[in-house]
């Protein structure tokens, strides 16, 4: 596998940060509140690290939005939140009264539709960077522990960079968390487009 | 005031942009993929289409080629979130007289509306 330089993985990481700034001006939009971003970290990890890797994370039981992209490289990029932080998020979306029997279609149609917004803002605002196309599968949305969501999705023998963004939106204590995970063969791939973009 | 068919498998998105149309006095359609949007227009004989663009069954761009083939001219605008320049320029050489990301601000999907009505169509 490639290894990441220095001035590679500080290029990675203002990607990142531009495509999290984008998806990060959505949600303001949408929500009317600030959104705080935190630095993002990047890990390369070897294949078998990973699916432990990130299931270390402190949460009972989360709600995740799943878009895989494929292209001049291929992954999944996932949108996290606390089951706390997504009833929330619901709540600030959806003002209207909702029928008691209606609500958990309507919670799973808007984080899924979120997810689509914030996920594309993040992957295009990349892929225009880079000079790349990405293709995109229908996002789908789950709820439950991390390590059962995460299991079946993720390809141990196929991941190996794992790309993680928190942001907040302070005065409603929402938090949520941007997981970009590439693919082996595409992440020399990416390696190769991301250098020649930003270093070459 | 128009007869406006929107094309979305997101009941959220459909719902927010829905409400916005329905304020605004158009008379409004709803198709949850392009295969639906499809029938409605040959049913319903829209003014205006607003779709998407990644939905299942038909997604937003095979439905952009089908309204082409059909020799369509009502005007067709696009709301996706897809941010992609590629995306943008493929919808417009497609023949839809707009494309805005999502979320649209109200206005924003008014005055395109506004100035997709205006326009010829496919």
């Amino acid at each position: 596998m490639v290894q990441l330089s220095d001035d590679l993985l500080d290029a990675l990481r203002e990607v990142i940060n531009i495509g999290v700034g984008k998806a990060a001006g959505t949600l303001n939009e949408l929500l009317g509140h600030h959104i705080v971003l935190e630095v993002p970290q990047v890990v390369v990890l070897r294949p078998e690290q990973i699916v432990n890797h990130l299931t270390q994370r402190p949460y009972d039981s989360i709600s995740l939005v799943v878009l895989q992209f494929s292209g001049q490289f291929s992954g999944l990029s996932t949108l996290m939140f606390t089951s706390d932080s997504a009833s929330k998020l619901v709540d600030l979306l959806v003002r209207e009264e909702t029928p008691l029997d209606e609500l958990d279609a309507i919670k799973t149609g808007t984080l899924t539709e979120v997810g689509n917004i914030l996920l594309n803002a993040v992957m295009g605002s990349m892929a225009n960077l880079l000079g790349s196309r990405l293709s995109y599968t229908i996002p789908t949305y789950q709820e439950g522990p991390l390590a059962v969501l995460l299991r079946p999705i993720i390809r141990p023998e196929s991941a190996a960079l794992e790309i993680t963004t928190r942001f907040t939106v302070q005065s409603r204590q929402i938090t949520g968390e941007f997981l970009l995970l590439f693919e082996v063969v595409s992440f020399d791939a990416f390696v190769a487009v991301l250098h020649t973009a930003l270093l070459g | 005031m128009a007869r406006i068919l929107h094309v979305d498998d997101s009941s959220f998105s459909r719902l927010q942009i829905g409400k916005v149309l329905k304020n605004a006095g158009h008379e409004l359609l709803q198709a949850e993929n392009g295969r639906a949007g499809l029938a409605a227009v040959q049913e319903q004989s829209p003014n205006l289409i607003i779709t998407d663009i990644l939905m299942p069954e038909m997604d937003g761009i095979v439905f952009l080629e089908a309204l082409r083939q059909l020799g369509n001219r009502i005007p067709v605008l696009v709301i996706t979130a897809d941010v992609q320049h590629d995306t943008r320029e493929n919808c417009l050489a497609l023949g839809a007289v707009g494309l805005l990301n999502k979320p649209p601000r109200d206005e924003e999907l008014l005055a395109a509306v506004a100035q997709a009505l205006g326009q010829g169509g496919i």
